[in-house]
């Protein structure tokens, strides 16, 4: 009896040491902001509280600078844009209620009345004026490197003007076809003057107009929203806020969404099978506007030859490659991927589409390739998984054609550094798999990843015919004669196999299935102002 | 003894400059920089030259070295690159989250590895001893990622659970805090009990078969006695060094763990810090957790003087 009391007196001591010296942990200071508590346990009242589990940390929310998915999925719900992209890729108002445009370089954008930044003041003309003067750094702050600044988005703003209260006149220095597509972008939301001015910055303030608005972050764990009561299209908002919380492993994503922990998250090809089974979850899926491309280091003298390009090409299985890295969720495409409705050009047909091993081959034989003349590449991989695998798919599809891939798994800052130098030999790769985002208009797809010295023409491609394409078809806005030029655009480009486009994935997300109203497509897979919970 | 700890806190000087200058070194030797992570596809030379500009980078690196350091000294870790939030409040938060986590850890395994450890070396080669080893030798090699990753698993299979999201502090919510801590924590304990288990059994045994206690028998005293008052005394030393070595890694912050369970420790900090070459965070946290590393072997050292007084330090 003594002795087992002696026993339970140590466990209690062992249990109160826990207590105290977590206490202790805990005693130099405060750990979260007063408004502390994420809600994720309170009963919602109406609409409820949206947890979305992310894959990454947000770094800052001022929509200007900030470009990662992780902070975008924020920025999209405190701020809004002048225009925003309707599901069926076309364009309507947002901010502004309806616009012309007398000229080709003139825009005339009549803002919608009454709509109150989350300071509570109402947005006018000033705003916008305030926005784009903060972009091309003519305010106080000078240049703040807002993304937006380049010819391609908001560079080409000769003059910004306010009319009225209301009325905002743009005008262009040359035409841009891109012009209203670019606004679409949140580097050009509209952001409140008296909060930038008061914060320096809008790194950690949230000066938006946007259905919800910032409450709290604690970096590396969760942001909450709220829903923002004086919304100028409050009664289409159903939920309460939004929590997001960093679940980085994904497999700890599907079964924190099994057991109801989060509602919503992003799950990759692999991963929504196993979502599939569950009967609480749903998948929504969404073609993606990005695409998965072999770029060649045209620094690498085998790779000048295009002979050998276009049998890398051919000796591409696609399908194969799609079955094995997304789970046959993914579409061949050009750099115009399906997504961008009719701008993309169907490749189904095209010849180097079409898997052809005789004849990638004899083109390798020609270049003077065999058995005992094997071509070495260094090929650099790394950042995603979809890039991981596919190196390898690839390596072994290539060396039915005499061709050994080295692969090179880089970590992000690697991989963006060699991404960089990738036509010169400083890279130290001869080639690289690249995923990236072909944008909305085949503008950004085109002229900025294959124009001659375009910033994302990282692999050095030149052509003549290409940039002459690409500066017809901005400065016309008519859609025909557009398409036409850089459908012709995409099929020198798809020709020359600088940088072989292998497959557009469709992107996945894991719902609960209380969750409902949530539709995305590529231009917007962040919008929530339908979205709501069933109790 | 007093003489002794200011002693090595002087050591502590030259032992910490030169990991600061290793890691300042270390930082510019790798390759990629903060600067194309912040700008990706958007990245022009204007734009670069502007933001390296902005955060000094374009000085000589010596004087880098010197701005930085002289900061440190004056308690200004400078602000991270990416968030340009101050570092140093950061580190402090996030150093609670991962010093809970380690003392937590650390009394779970000793929990496990104690009294396992003392049991299977007074019954030797019993069923209980090969228990223990057995389970030691899972513990020792099982990875921490590998058991986090199936507890999750089975837990949210079978027992549909997940421990709660969103980190609050103990004195904010201690129920919604432990339980958040709880799984990350019996992880960590389950995965460092192997090695103090074994450590324990060891060194009880050396101990055991030592001629003092067969004295400490002959007079008289119980099993208990024996064990706990001398023999475990005895033992101690080694046990106490492993210990500390092992609590010494965990305040650098238990990476791995600290990610899938999505805690905002120092060791997500230094990750996120060197994923996006954040030079002033990864230097900060650098520094901070050798700071910390260091400070804990001189306290077990000291404490090797309250566990045997025949070591003294004077």
């Amino acid at each position: 009896m003594k002795k087992a009391n002696k026993w339970l007196s140590l466990i209690l001591v062992g249990i109160l040491l826990i207590g105290v010296l977590a206490g202790c942990g805990d005693s130099s200071g405060t750990t979260t902001p007063a408004t502390a508590t994420p809600t994720e346990s309170a009963a919602p009242a109406s609409g409820g509280i949206l947890r979305f589990g992310t894959d990454s940390e947000p770094t800052s929310f001022d929509p200007h600078t900030c470009s990662e998915e992780a902070s975008l999925r924020v920025i999209h719900q405190l701020y809004e844009t002048l225009v925003c992209y309707n599901s069926d890729m076309t364009i309507t108002g947002q901010l502004a209620e309806s616009w012309e445009i007398p000229d080709e370089t003139t825009y005339i954008f009549h803002l919608r009345q009454g709509v109150k930044f989350h300071s509570g003041r109402e947005m006018t003309a000033d705003d916008v004026v305030y926005t784009f003067d903060r972009i091309l750094g003519k305010t106080d702050a000078g240049d703040i490197g807002a993304l937006g600044s380049k010819a391609s988005y908001y560079g080409g703003i000769a003059s910004i003007t306010a009319e009225d209260t209301y009325t905002v006149k743009i005008t262009l220095a040359e035409p841009n076809a891109a012009f209203l597509s670019s606004l679409t972008k949140t580097y050009g939301a509209i952001v409140d003057k008296d909060v930038v001015e008061a914060n320096g910055d809008l790194s950690r303030a949230d000066g938006g107009t946007g259905p919800f608005t910032l409450q709290e972050w604690l970096p590396d764990n969760y942001v909450t929203l709220t829903k923002f009561s004086d919304y100028w299209d409050a009664g289409r908002v159903k939920l309460d806020g939004i929590t997001y919380y960093l679940i980085g492993d994904e497999a700890a994503r599907l079964a924190a969404l099994r057991t109801g922990e989060i509602d919503i998250a992003n799950l990759s090809a692999t991963n929504v099978t196993a979502a599939e089974a569950e009967s609480n979850l749903k998948v929504i899926s969404y073609q993606s506007n990005t695409y998965i491309a072999l770029g060649c280091n045209l620094s690498t003298a085998a790779l000048q030859d295009k002979n050998v390009r276009q049998a890398i090409d051919y000796a591409i299985d696609r399908q194969a490659l799609i079955n094995v890295v997304f789970d046959g969720k993914a579409v061949p495409c050009s750099m115009v991927p399906p997504a961008m409705g009719h701008w993309s050009l169907d490749v189904t047909d095209m010849d180097l589409y079409q898997y052809n091993l005789e004849k990638a081959q004899q083109l390798m034989q020609d270049a003077g390739y065999s058995d005992d003349n094997r071509l070495t590449l260094k090929v650099a991989a790394g950042l995603m998984d979809s890039i991981r695998q596919t190196a390898v798919v690839l390596q072994q599809q290539l060396a039915k054609i005499y061709i050994d891939l080295e692969i090179t798994n880089l970590e992000s800052a690697e991989y963006v550094d060699a991404w960089g130098k990738m036509s010169t030999p400083d890279a130290g790769f001869d080639m690289m798999i690249v995923s990236d985002g072909a944008g909305e208009d085949p503008n950004r797809s085109i002229a900025f990843f294959f124009g001659t010295g375009a910033a994302a023409n990282v692999f050095g491609f030149s052509n003549a015919r290409v940039d002459e394409l690409c500066a017809l078809g901005i400065a016309t806005t008519d859609t025909a004669a557009r398409e036409q030029y850089y459908n012709e655009a995409q099929e020198i480009c798809i020709d020359d196999c600088t940088k072989i486009c292998i497959a557009s994935p469709t992107l996945y997300f894991v719902t609960s299935d209380k969750v409902s109203g949530f539709e995305p497509f590529a231009s917007d897979i962040s919008n929530f102002r339908d979205t709501s919970i069933a109790g | 003894m007093k003489n002794y700890a200011i002693r090595r806190i002087l050591q502590m000087i030259p032992v910490l400059f030169g990991i600061s200058v290793l890691i300042f070194v270390v930082m510019k030797l790798i390759p990629g920089d903060v600067i194309s992570g912040i700008l990706g596809v958007e990245s022009t030379p204007e734009l670069r030259a502007q933001l390296i500009a902005k955060y000094g980078l374009d000085k000589p690196y010596v004087v880098q070295y010197f701005n930085w350091v002289f900061g440190v000294l004056r308690g200004d870790f400078g602000e991270s690159i990416r968030t340009s939030a101050p570092i140093l409040p950061e580190i402090l938060s996030r150093f609670k989250v991962t010093a809970e986590l380690t003392i937590l850890a650390a009394v779970i395994s000793w929990i496990i590895a104690l009294p396992l450890g003392i049991a299977a070396a007074v019954k030797r080669n019993s069923a209980l001893d090969r228990f223990v080893r057995v389970f030691a030798l899972i513990g020792v090699s099982v990875p921490g990622f590998a058991l986090s990753i199936l507890l999750i698993l089975v837990l949210s299979l079978a027992f549909h659970y997940f421990p709660p999201l969103g980190y609050v502090g103990f004195f904010e919510d201690p129920l919604r805090n432990l339980q958040i801590m709880i799984l990350p924590a019996a992880i960590l304990g389950v995965t460092i009990a192997g090695s103090v288990m074994r450590m324990t059994r060891s060194s009880v045994l050396e101990v055991l078969r030592q001629d003092f206690v067969k004295t400490v028998r002959a007079k008289g005293a119980s099993e208990r006695v024996t064990i706990f008052r001398h023999v475990l005394r005895n033992a101690l030393i080694p046990i106490v060094t492993l210990v500390g070595m092992q609590i010494g890694s965990l305040l650098g912050g238990a990476v791995i763990i600290e990610q899938i369970f999505s805690l905002p420790g120092l060791g997500q900090m230094t990750l996120t810090g060197i994923n996006q070459r954040d030079y002033p965070v990864v230097q900060g946290c650098v520094l901070f957790i050798a700071f910390v590393y260091v400070i804990v072997n001189l306290i077990t050292d000291l404490l090797y003087a309250y566990i045997d007084p025949r070591i003294s330090y004077d």
